[in-house]
Parts: C-alpha cells; sequence; structure tokens
C-alpha cells in the first residue's frame, strides 16, 4: 500500500509524545543547549516570560545558529516589554549586520516601544544608528513617522541619513512633506543622488500630474 | 467619482505611482507580490475598501492602511484580497514539481521502504491533500517503493469535517482530467462527486493551530510541507512563530511549498529558495539540526 | 548583454542604479534583501552583483558568503555598497568575499567604471 495512514494516538501523527513542558529553569538551562534545534525550542517556549528577556538576548548575543537566533528574536517581539526594548537598541549598534537588521525587525514591531525612544535614536552621535531608526521607521505604525522624517531631512546633516529618510518617505510621505523633501537637495548639492531620490518620491507623493498639473 | 475627477484620474482606477506605491508596501507587509496583470484586480479592491471607509481618494486611504494602530485595516484588504477559491489540482505546477523534482530528489536520500511524510495545511474542505494522493498515485513512478503519509491539517473542524466526508460539487472538481474524477470518486444520486473511501481512509486529517507550539510541537520529519496562501492572514509577530512551527516539522533538507504569488524572502529567513523547473519552493537547509 | 543584480532594501537606490547602468547599456534586475537575491540567484547568472549591507531577512555579508559558498556560480564579481568608510566594514565586506567596498552615497561615474571593469563589460 504506497498511501499509509498511522494513528499512533488522538492528535499527533505515528510520533512519541516529547517531555511536558519544561519549567522556567530547565528553558533558561536549554538555552545553552550545544544542540540549535534545542536553544531554539527553548525560545519558542520561553516567549512571554518578561523576565526572560536578558537570559534570550545574552543567549542570542552569542548565537550562530540563524533558526535559533530567528527564534529568540521573535521570543523578544512577542514578549515585548521594557527591557526586551533596551536590549535591542543596544543590538543597533552590534559590529554584526546580521543581528543589527533582525533587531530592526523586531522593534519595527513594536510601535508605542521604539516611539518612546525615537528621539533620542535619531539625535545619536552615530550616523548609523540613526540609519537604524530611520529603518525602524519604515514599518512603524505610529502617527508620528512622517513628522520624525522631515524633522531628519531639515535637521541631520549626514547625507545617508537623509537619504534613507526619503527613501521612506517615497511610500510614507503625503503632502506636508513637500516642502522639506524638495529642499533637500540644496543641503547637498554634490550629491546626484539626493537629487534623483527627492525627484523620485515627490513624484510618487503628488500621484500623476503632481500638483502643478490639471 | 467626484474624488476621481478631483485628482485628475480619467480611469476609475488608481494611478501607476500610486500601484507602485500600494505594491511595495504591501509586499512588505505579507510577502505577497502583485505583477501587473493584478492590476484590475487589486484596483477594484483597493477601490471597494476606499468605499467603505470613507476615504475620498487613494492617499487618504492609504495614510489610514498604513498608519492605523491596529492594523486592521491592513487585515481586512489582506481577506478582501485573499477570497481563496480552493479546488482540485489548483496550481497545479506544484504538485508537478512534487513528483518530477522533489520527490525524486527525497527518494534519493531514502531506502525503499522508508516513509515519506508530507503535510498539506491549511486542509480546509481537503481539495488540497486529496490532489496530493490523486498525484502521487496518478503520476510518481516510485510510489509503490516508499510508504507515503499525508497528513492534512486545519484550524477550523467544520472543514475538517467536510473534508472527511469528501463530498464536492461540480465547480471543485473543473479542473481535474475525466479519468482521474472517475478513478477516485464516486458519483452520488444528486450528481454530486465522493472522493472514494480508500482513498479517505488513507489520509489522516488533524485539527491544529499553527500558533500554539505546544499543539505543533509533534508535528515533526516533514519530507514536504504545503502551506499555500495561508501565512498572508498572519501579522508579523504571527508569521515569524508559524515559519518556525513550519522549520521545525521539516526534517533538515525538507521543502515547503508557497502559494503562487507568496515569497519567503520577504517572510522568514529561515528557509533558502530551491529553483526547480517547475517552480521555485523553498528548502530547511540540510546543515540545520533536528 | 551584461546582466547586473542591484540588491539593496530602499528602492530610491535600486532605480538610481537601475537607471544610471541601463543608460549605460547593462541590463539589471534588482531584489530588495539578500534572501530574494538567492531566489534569484536559484534560476539564473549575473555577470555582477551591487549589494548593500544591511537589509531585512538577510544582510549583504551572509549573502554574498552564500554566494561563494553554496550557489551555482560562486565566483561572480561583487561590489559592495556602506554607509560608512570605517575600516570594519571595508575589513567585513572583503571578508565575506566582495571583491571591491564602495561607499554612500555612489558617485556615478566613479561606480559605472567599476561597474564597467568588474562585470567584464570592457572586455
Amino acid at each position: 500500500m504506497p498511501l499509509v495512514r498511522r494513528d499512533a494516538d488522538d492528535n499527533l501523527p505515528g510520533e512519541e509524545r516529547r517531555e511536558n513542558q519544561r519549567d522556567r529553569a530547565g528553558l533558561l538551562e536549554q538555552l545553552q543547549d550545544p544542540r540549535p534545534a534545542a536553544r531554539r525550542r527553548a525560545a519558542r517556549e520561553i516567549a512571554g516570560d518578561a523576565t526572560a528577556m536578558d537570559a534570550i538576548c545574552n543567549a542570542l548575543e552569542i548565537e550562530t545558529d540563524a533558526g535559533s537566533r530567528h527564534a529568540m528574536l521573535t521570543a523578544l517581539l512577542v514578549t515585548g516589554g521594557e527591557r526586551a526594548k533596551a536590549r535591542l537598541l543596544q543590538l543597533l549598534r552590534s559590529e554584526d549586520a546580521g543581528l543589527r537588521n533582525g533587531a530592526i525587525e523586531v522593534l519595527q514591531g513594536m510601535p508605542g516601544l521604539a516611539g518612546e525612544y525615537m528621539d533620542g535614536l535619531l539625535s545619536d552621535p552615530d550616523s548609523d544608528v540613526r540609519i537604524f531608526a530611520v529603518n525602524i521607521l519604515e514599518s512603524l505604525r505610529h502617527q508620528r513617522v512622517p513628522e520624525w522624517l522631515q524633522q531628519v531631512l531639515q535637521n541631520d546633516d549626514h547625507v545617508n541619513v537623509c537619504a534613507a529618510a526619503v527613501d521612506v518617505l517615497t511610500e510614507a510621505g503625503g503632502p506636508e512633506c513637500l516642502p522639506a523633501l524638495e529642499a533637500l537637495p540644496q543641503r547637498f548639492p554634490d550629491e546626484p543622488f539626493v537629487d534623483f531620490a527627492v525627484r523620485t518620491a515627490v513624484r510618487r507623493i503628488q500621484g500623476p500630474g503632481g500638483s502643478h498639473g490639471q | 467619482m467626484g474624488s476621481e475627477l478631483r485628482d485628475g484620474v480619467a480611469s476609475p482606477g488608481l494611478s501607476g505611482e500610486d500601484f507602485a506605491r500600494f505594491r511595495e508596501f504591501y509586499y512588505r507587509k505579507t510577502g505577497n507580490w502583485f505583477d501587473e496583470a493584478k492590476r484590475y484586480y487589486v484596483d477594484k479592491r483597493v477601490l471597494a475598501r476606499m468605499g467603505i471607509t470613507g476615504c475620498d481618494s487613494f492617499r487618504e486611504y492609504f495614510v489610514r492602511l498604513r498608519f492605523d494602530a491596529d492594523g486592521s485595516e491592513l487585515q481586512a484588504l489582506i481577506n478582501s484580497m485573499t477570497v481563496n477559491e480552493t479546488y482540485f489540482f489548483r496550481e497545479e505546477y506544484q504538485f508537478q514539481c512534487l513528483v518530477r523534482s522533489m520527490l525524486p530528489e527525497i527518494a534519493g536520500r531514502k531506502r525503499p521502504g522508508d516513509t515519506i511524510r508530507i503535510w498539506s495545511l491549511p486542509c480546509s474542505s481537503g481539495e488540497e491533500v486529496y490532489s496530493l494522493a490523486f498525484y502521487l498515485l496518478e503520476y510518481w513512478p516510485q510510489v509503490d517503493d516508499y510508504d507515503v503519509e499525508l497528513i492534512g491539517s486545519d484550524i477550523d473542524t467544520a472543514a475538517l469535517d467536510r473534508a472527511r466526508e469528501g463530498i464536492y460539487d461540480r465547480r471543485p472538481v473543473h479542473a481535474l482530467p475525466e479519468a482521474v474524477l472517475r478513478r477516485y470518486f464516486r458519483r452520488l444520486p444528486d450528481g454530486r462527486h465522493q472522493v472514494l473511501e480508500s482513498i479517505r481512509d488513507s489520509v489522516r486529517l488533524t485539527r491544529v493551530n499553527l500558533q500554539d507550539p505546544l499543539e505543533t510541537r509533534a508535528y515533526r520529519g516533514f519530507d514536504v510541507v504545503f502551506c499555500r496562501n495561508l501565512l498572508i492572514y498572519f501579522d508579523d509577530a504571527a508569521r515569524r512563530r508559524a515559519a518556525e512551527t513550519l522549520f521545525d516539522a521539516l526534517k533538515p533538507g525538507g521543502y515547503i511549498c508557497l502559494g503562487h504569488s507568496e515569497f519567503m524572502s520577504r517572510i522568514s529567513s529561515l528557509f533558502r529558495p530551491a529553483r526547480f523547473p517547475e517552480a521555485i519552493v523553498y528548502q530547511k537547509p540540510e546543515e540545520a539540526d533536528q | 548583454m551584461t546582466r547586473v543584480l542591484v540588491v539593496d532594501d530602499a528602492q530610491t537606490v535600486r532605480l538610481y542604479h537601475r537607471e544610471l547602468l541601463e543608460q549605460d547599456g547593462f541590463q539589471v534586475e534588482e531584489a530588495v534583501n539578500g534572501l530574494e537575491a538567492l531566489e534569484r540567484l536559484a534560476g539564473t547568472t549575473y555577470d555582477l552583483l551591487l549589494v548593500d549591507v544591511n537589509m531585512p531577512r538577510m544582510d549583504g555579508y551572509t549573502l554574498v558568503r552564500h554566494v561563494r559558498e553554496n550557489s551555482s556560480d560562486p565566483g561572480v564579481p561583487v561590489i559592495m555598497v556602506t554607509t560608512e568608510g570605517a575600516a570594519t566594514d571595508r575589513e567585513q565586506a572583503l571578508s565575506a568575499g566582495a571583491n571591491l567596498h564602495v561607499v554612500k552615497p555612489v558617485q556615478p561615474e566613479a561606480l559605472l567604471l567599476q561597474v564597467r571593469l568588474m562585470s567584464g563589460a570592457l572586455s
């Protein structure tokens, strides 16, 4: 018989039942397990426990397995809270590009929390951190997003931070952003890319015909 | 109509720039990409949502869609974009990919008599999981050399009951070759078609919530998972968790098939693309440790 | 025709590189992150990859390591584009397997010259 059906028990396909849900201490220990699958499972099962955020972040910072890293970041996202957010913000400064970008993805899903810290991030002395802040804004559901982006266009001295803001406004901007956009090329007259990006954003925002059309 | 005239738009749809803006956003949020051919389809649904939400212009609607704090409008829009018609042999190229490319490769790692395990979820009223059964029996010459386990799962018990019954009217069977219809169904007096008992008995149907790690923890060791047009319904966190569940469910080297316009590259970093002549599918890396 | 894959999550950057390179006779395709680049690379080959570093789902360094270690065309020339000229970026780009590292915002003439040279379009 080529097609076989195994009804080993009520709800599981031919699989022995695994150990019962572990206690918290056991799960914390399992975050250090040498087997990536065990670490992954521990991270998935500890999600929701706000007191485990530091343990997860400590494990995350040394995690090399992509699947376990994914699960640890997910645990931070679904748990949220001050501690998770604070540690995620630190990760924006990591030398590891994968970790930085993972942190950005998670922070994008924390509108209330990330919003609170946005003013600080956007005035960070490190221009890369300011770029990451703009990247977070790209997916952040928050009413102040256009306002923050306009501030960047008007005040940030770093061309790449401004360019990142223009890129987000290409999708998220409204007519109220046009003056700040149109003024930007004058701030960076030697950068052909800025001029191009601004024209693209303005065209998207104005739509067909533009504000001067029909 | 008034708003379209005000905006200077000649046709009652989204402008090219609006469409470009919308599609980038939707792709990033859902992993679903609309090509130009879908333009009319997208226009119609966006315009309908604009009407329902009382937005006079695309711009106004887009602001609402993008910034509304609970994401409810995005969810409503997704629901209207994905009225899922399910029928036998839907997106048949993926079944062809299964029997011509994926299964030969999987079988190459196994010995005759070994089990090959395939998961269909959400299986809804059974069309996909039974399609898999027919396809394997009809078109995979090595089917007799292995024990193939087919498992269909859904969160909706009413749908599962319909799947167990296996009775369909004309519409869901319209794409089936006549020979397949005759071989695997019996015709009921009222004209409907019922999947033969021998097939129904060989497929396992279970209720499962993909979002619950405790419920899904025993779903392991699958060689192939069909998970088409489901992930789009989840928000970011739920989608990440679902991807992890599917990752855990697969054997290293196992494959996952998504819907026609779904791209894993926007959904999760866990899987690697694998391109076969028939389709792009996604693979759990060989080296991933179970 | 010489084919270039532009990998960047910023759509204005992708459009800019596309226009710049198409005007110079290149054929350009785009990917929004490392994974989408792998999706494209699974089905075809390119004469050059122009790759950003910071992208969601899969960053540029990870992409280049994958290309070098697991792809069907491990020798494809790669130019990485980073936001800062810091030594660590350059070091990371080159050790991941990039052939060249340039700093944003790119200067169009200089970039075109490098793309022509490395893609073999001049030969």
